[in-house]
């Protein structure tokens, strides 16, 4: 936080300031982080993000049929607040539904690194914990654990909407008890 | 069995008719299923005479298969009619085959524009040249696969 | 191999600088994560605001199913073969099991091939039904997405009764079917279909007769019958340019040589007409549906078959809820296909999509190319 200057550069009054100013923000920002993590605010911070979890308007494979159908009419999952609406940066949750290519692959981890934080994954279907049916296959990628960190995994081929409702509460339960500045 | 199969049997003879000594074999492997084989090199003209004169207005597929105890791979274009009612049934399997080594034939888009992106998997699954082809380019391994053509007969996978 | 590779562009900045060259056209990807593109990438270049070219970029979801069918015995296959059109599985499955009984020489019983096209029907309206949703969507109408959700869950229930499982059943194999109509299923088949048949009026109302439908579809995505027929379209695309091509008519399989029912088509070759067509057979599906449960004779529902693929080749074809749906199967003898080649009716429909958004506005590029119904994952396989 504190830079060192070497002795031969020229003491600048504005570099100074800066300098000095850096180090005063650096040291309210550990206290903002000490304050939110121990506190009530913790709760507060993480039930906003609990109840508007954004997914990304992506499809990765079969799987997306039952994530279709869980955001419809029966299985409604706009009740839990996840509703695929905004761009890359508007989102917190990326779906990896079904099979992963190695050109989906590619593009996933791209979208991954430009969404904001925080962000969570969530591996639904067999062929995104293991490569699943297609496991032999000479194009995919065996499990979305091998390029993204996964945070809920959904057995079945295809889960029914009914654990995809299940892993969402549980994603809920994770963020509820983590700290908020966890992942940056 | 020679009455209900009445129909195949016309079909071939016009195509022998019209290209006696080119056509390596026919067969007729059930009700509107027949069969011919001919070299790549006659392979265009027979195609534009049975979309012209016979009515077989479009490919449902084109297959590659790979023979490799035989050295050679078989490319076969099934054929049907939309136009001509009473031959929508009818499938018919026009078959070439190319030595395995330096796989080489004409390319049919000209005939039957709908073969496009089937001749594109198989150049990408086998590695058959098609001349003449647009765009003989890879179409779903692009990203995929980078190694030889997956679905020659000598490429293993693990559980295999 | 001699021909140089052109690596495909995979961002817009890098497909500009390639088109820079040319005339002066924007090339952009409208690529898998976009609200309005599922699994698949179509590269457009744009004149302004008009579609010069538009080539779809498909792989995303390829699998390499027909090398794994080459690994596994063939009855493992059944459920690898259901997974690329998952919302209608059971023609997929229907087409593989054609070929191999042809090959096999085995007839099933006839009250197994009731229970085979009661299946299928059921799954093309689920299938429709999606693609509804998911058209309602696309373009913005949210209400059109939850509806048709709705009653699709209402056959899922009835699928799930006879086959026990929501959507990849697995039910049809070489000799039969898996499982016979449990008790109170012939009722509750004919209370649901006769409710649906209600809700079809109801989505004419709040979308097909919606001036903000009818606007941004009629006219739109233009594919002219001879294109059509020589591109090889097949399915309700074809049937929206006036084609009257349907499988159950023409090469009859499994039950329908003796259902009644008719063959929607339509001549106006726009995106309204494809879809509709589609409406109009959800109607004709219900019909059939009702026919099915009130005709079906007593009897086996399975024949012995062996696990073998006896030598020989067999083209067997189903017409699934996208078109013609086709397994060209070469055996050798054991109990794996030698060669089963795959041909699903997306993937026929692939070539029409250029055709049809040549000239339109990138506006009108999802209603165009939805009509179509071109489901990525089918294409892939």
């Amino acid at each position: 936080m504190s830079a060192q200057k070497p002795a031969q550069q020229d003491e600048d009054p504005l570099e100074m300031l800066a300098g000095g100013i850096s180090v005063w923000v650096g040291k309210l920002n550990e206290i903002v982080r000490r304050v939110v993590d121990d506190t009530p605010i913790r709760n507060i911070i993480n039930w906003g993000r609990i109840y508007s979890m954004w997914p990304v308007n992506i499809t990765t494979a079969c799987c997306s049929a039952e994530f279709g159908a869980a955001s419809g009419a029966r299985h409604d999952l706009e009740r839990f607040g996840v509703l695929p609406l905004g761009s890359l940066r508007q989102s917190d949750l990326i779906v990896v539904e079904g099979t992963i290519t190695k050109k989906m692959a590619k593009r996933l981890r791209m979208i991954y690194d430009q969404m904001a934080v925080p962000r969570y994954v969530i591996a639904m279907g067999d062929c995104a914990i293991s490569g699943g049916l297609f496991h032999d296959s000479y194009s995919i990628v065996n499990g979305a654990h091998e390029f993204l960190p996964v945070d809920v995994y959904v057995p079945g081929c295809p889960p029914r909407p009914e654990a995809l409702e299940q892993a969402i509460i549980m994603l809920q339960e994770k963020i509820r008890h983590s700290k908020v500045y966890s992942q940056g | 069995m020679s009455l209900p199969l009445a129909r195949e049997d016309g079909i071939i003879q016009k195509i022998n008719g019209q290209f006696s000594n080119n056509i390596k074999q026919t067969r007729i492997i059930r009700r509107s299923r027949p069969e011919i084989t001919v070299g790549p090199e006659k392979i265009r003209e027979v195609a534009t005479f049975l979309r012209n004169e016979l009515g077989f207005d479009h490919a449902n597929g084109v297959s590659g298969v790979d023979y490799n105890r035989e050295g050679r791979f078989e490319i076969v274009y099934h054929i049907s009619s939309m136009d001509k009612k009473d031959l929508r049934d009818l499938v018919l399997a026009l078959k070439e085959s190319t030595p395995r080594t330096a796989p080489k034939v004409p390319s049919l888009v000209s005939v039957w524009p709908g073969v496009e992106n089937f001749e594109r998997e198989t150049f990408e699954m086998f590695g058959i040249l098609f001349e003449g082809h647009p765009h003989l380019e890879k179409l779903f391994l692009t990203d995929n696969w980078d190694g030889p053509p997956p679905l020659r007969k000598d490429i293993r996978f693990p559980t295999d | 191999m001699t021909v140089p590779e052109k690596p495909l562009p995979v961002v817009a900045m890098e497909a500009a600088q390639a088109a820079q060259s040319g005339p002066q056209t924007l090339t952009v990807s409208v690529g898998p994560q976009h609200s309005g593109s599922g699994h698949m990438r179509l590269i457009v270049e744009l004149d302004g605001d008009v579609i010069v070219n538009a080539s779809p970029d498909p792989g995303y979801v390829h699998r390499g199913i027909e090398k794994i069918c080459e690994l596994r015995n063939i009855i493992k296959n059944i459920p690898v073969i259901e997974r690329p059109a998952i919302i209608d599985s059971s023609n997929l499955n229907h087409a593989y099991i054609n070929a191999i009984e042809e090959l096999q020489g085995v007839d099933p019983p006839i009250r197994a091939k009731y229970l085979r096209s009661l299946l299928n029907e059921m799954n093309r309206i689920m299938s429709h039904l999606y693609w509804l949703s998911i058209f309602g969507v696309f373009l913005g109408h949210t209400t059109m997405f939850m509806w048709p959700l709705g009653d699709r869950e209402l056959f899922i229930d009835l699928a799930e009764q006879l086959t026990g499982a929501r959507i990849t059943h697995s039910y049809i194999v070489p000799g039969g079917v898996r499982r016979d109509l449990p008790p109170g299923f012939a009722e509750e088949a004919v209370k649901r279909t006769e409710y649906f048949e209600k809700r079809l009026g109801e989505y004419d109302k709040i979308f097909f007769n919606n001036p903000l439908f009818t606007s941004r579809s009629k006219g739109v995505g233009i594919l002219p019958r001879q294109d059509a027929i020589a591109l090889g379209c097949t399915g309700p695309t074809l049937r929206g340019s006036g084609v009257d091509v349907d499988l159950r008519k023409d090469e009859p399989y499994g039950a329908y040589a003796k259902l009644d029912f008719d063959v929607p088509t339509r001549k106006e070759c726009d995106s309204y007409s494809r879809a509709y067509v589609r409406m109009d057979e959800m109607r004709e599906s219900c019909k059939l549906i009702r026919q099915i449960v009130k005709d079906i004779p007593a009897g086996p529902i399975r024949r012995k078959a062996p696990i073998v693929l006896p030598r020989g080749e067999a083209y067997g074809r189903v017409e699934s809820a996208r078109g013609e749906c086709s397994f060209y199967l070469i055996g050798e003898g054991g109990d794996k296909p030698y060669r089963a080649r795959f041909i699903t009716g997306s993937y026929r429909n692939m070539a029409a999509i250029p055709v049809l958004l040549r000239g339109g506005h990138l506006a009108d590029m999802p209603t165009a190319w939805w009509s179509v119904d071109y489901w990525p994952v089918e294409a892939d396989r």
